[in-house]
């Protein structure tokens, strides 16, 4: 298992998608954070503490997680992986496990990065900040999101196989039907994988409304519902497949 | 204990059947060319026996343990399959990190198979820009990883120019020398008859001859041999007095019922220069067509 985690990892980091997509999500990020933290007038603790949790991170490892898994039908190495690993649960655990690391190391990356220019800035322009407490704290809610998201990605590629399938259905999910559902039926809006249950874990008010939002402790195992779930359903359809 | 043991096995992908009861072994030290037209079944076979495919009835074993249950399949096998796959943007030598990474090999041996495979210079350039021979080259190598003692290769020679055919060659032989179980599989009976030892011939998914080359192919009366010497009236008395029959056809003498090998040995006892010895491929490829042809 742990041989397999290694190669995994070791795939991560010989491609250029890998460096890409963290270049991407962390300049988004540090742009998004400059211009907010300069422009906006109006300061509490609760923003500050939002500036640092609601950022697109999450979206670029979701799509790491997929092209990861489903890369492997795109690039036909399916084949070469599963003889490498023939056992494809393990696999399927392996990959999982990598892409939640992988996640968790781009997350820590752009936390820490938009925490130390947020702050800075912040604090010349004498509004508030974060102390060390608060910060860690968001830190880590970020890094369980994000390695969740990571996990999550990985398992809808192994669901869906089609790379352009899978992406534009996290698209329409992450961005339609997930805030259509927390717009307009919050209560079931609120257990949904890539924004619902995320905000939960992070503390973020939808729509300035806290009735709506799980608490994190709950929020948590929904996203671990969600992750047995779609792993479940994975591995189900990768161990049946027949590799032609 | 054959190196691998097919027993009895069938696959249907839906309405096709792809392999029907087939049985057969491959032995260590051995070349067994696995033959069969286009569609035969060859890939489906080797992908079972590779637990990619499930069987829907039978086995196809390792010394009796599937693929998926050995302990260290990449030491115990190398595959190279139809159209080996790399992701594009990944270098030669790191994909072989990455399974070395997988199989728990030393990183040591990315060197050695690069090196035997004769890809050192390329190691550090990105796939996508291979060409067909680099990338055959580079599955070969990954084959090679775990230094195992049986290798499958499906149709390895597709796509390659002669020299890189003749090279493949080699390694199969020299794979087989070293005591390794080599079974290779082509739809071109003329591109292995020379490097394999046995041959199992299969069409439309059913066992359709196995056995050592000559004893499959050589027709009813056994191999044939194509013999050119310079003196072609002597060879063919020395031939006639060991009991042979033997056909004259100008220079050349076409002798039934011997091998090559006994036909040469019998020219040195004679001291008849031999410019020209080999089994009589016309035959080989009509006994082939024949027993692939459409009987049933
Ligand atoms: N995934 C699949 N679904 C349906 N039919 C399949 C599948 N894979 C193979 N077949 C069928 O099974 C039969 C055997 O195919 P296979 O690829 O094993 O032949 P082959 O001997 O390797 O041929 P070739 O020399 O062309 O590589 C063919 O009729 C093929 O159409
Ligand atoms: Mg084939």
């Amino acid at each position: 298992m742990s041989a397999l985690l290694r190669a995994e990892l070791l795939k991560l980091r010989t491609t250029r998608t890998f460096i890409a997509l963290t270049a991407a999500a962390l300049g988004l990020s540090l742009l998004l954070i400059t211009l907010i933290a300069l422009l906006q007038d109006d300061w509490v603790e609760q923003d500050v503490r939002e500036l640092f949790t609601g950022d697109f991170t999450g979206l670029f490892i979701l799509l790491l997680g997929v092209t990861g898994m489903a890369g492997e039908w795109r690039h036909r190495t399916i084949t070469s992986t599963v003889l490498a690993a023939p056992n494809r649960l393990r696999l399927l655990a392996a990959k999982t496990i990598a892409y939640a690391v992988a996640g968790a190391v781009i997350s820590l990356l752009v936390t820490l990065a938009i925490m130390a220019v947020g702050t800075t800035i912040l604090s010349v322009r004498d509004l508030p900040t974060l102390g060390i407490a608060d910060l860690t704290d968001g830190l880590w809610r970020n890094l369980v999101v994000s390695a969740f998201l990571g996990a999550f990605g990985v398992c809808i590629g192994g669901l869906v196989r089609s790379q352009i399938a899978a992406i534009v259905g996290l698209l329409l999910l992450t961005f339609a039907i997930e805030p259509t559902l927390l717009a307009v039926a919050p209560h079931i809006g609120q257990f949904g994988p890539t924004s619902g249950a995320p905000n939960g874990v992070l503390e973020l008010e939808a729509f300035g409304d806290d009735t709506d939002i799980l608490s994190p402790a709950v929020a948590l195992l929904v996203l671990l519902g969600w992750l047995g779930l779609v792993f479940a359903g994975a591995a189900t359809l990768l161990q049946r497949r027949d590799l032609v | 204990m054959a190196a691998v043991e097919i027993r009895a096995l069938h696959k249907r992908f839906g309405k096709v059947e792809a392999v029907k009861d087939l049985s057969f072994d491959v032995e260590a030290g051995r070349v067994t060319g696995f033959l069969g037209p286009n569609g035969a079944g060859k890939s489906t076979t080797l992908r079972a026996l590779l637990g990619l495919v499930r069987p829907t009835s039978g086995t196809a074993t390792f010394g009796g343990q599937r693929y998926d249950e050995l302990e260290h399949p990449s030491s115990q096998v190398g595959a190279v399959l139809e159209d080996a796959s790399f992701h594009p943007g990944r270098t030669g030598r790191n994909h072989l990190r990455v399974l070395a990474a997988a199989g728990e090999h030393p990183v040591s041996r990315v060197d050695e198979v690069l090196d035997a495979v004769g890809l050192n210079d390329a190691a550090d350039r990105r796939v996508k820009g291979y060409s067909m021979g680099m990338r055959q080259r580079l599955a070969i190598a990954a084959a090679l990883l775990g230094d195992p003692g049986v290798l499958v290769l499906d149709e390895p020679t597709n796509g390659l120019d002669p020299p890189g055919i003749s090279w493949m060659r080699g390694i199969l032989r020299e794979q087989a020398a070293q005591g390794r179980a080599v079974l290779v599989s082509s739809h071109l009976l003329a591109e292995v008859a020379q490097s394999v030892d046995d041959v199992v011939i299969i069409a439309k998914g059913e066992l359709r001859g196995r056995g050592t080359l000559a004893e499959v192919l050589g027709g009813d009366d056994g191999p044939a041999t194509e013999v050119r010497s310079r003196d072609p009236e002597k060879l063919a008395h020395a031939l006639e007095s060991r009991g042979l029959r033997v056909e004259r056809d100008g220079d050349v003498l076409l002798v039934p019922g011997a091998t090559p090998e006994q036909v040469g040995e019998i020219a040195a006892e004679e001291q008849v220069a031999v410019l020209g010895l080999a089994p009589r491929m016309r035959s080989l490829e009509a006994a082939f067509f024949a027993l692939t042809e459409e009987t049933t």
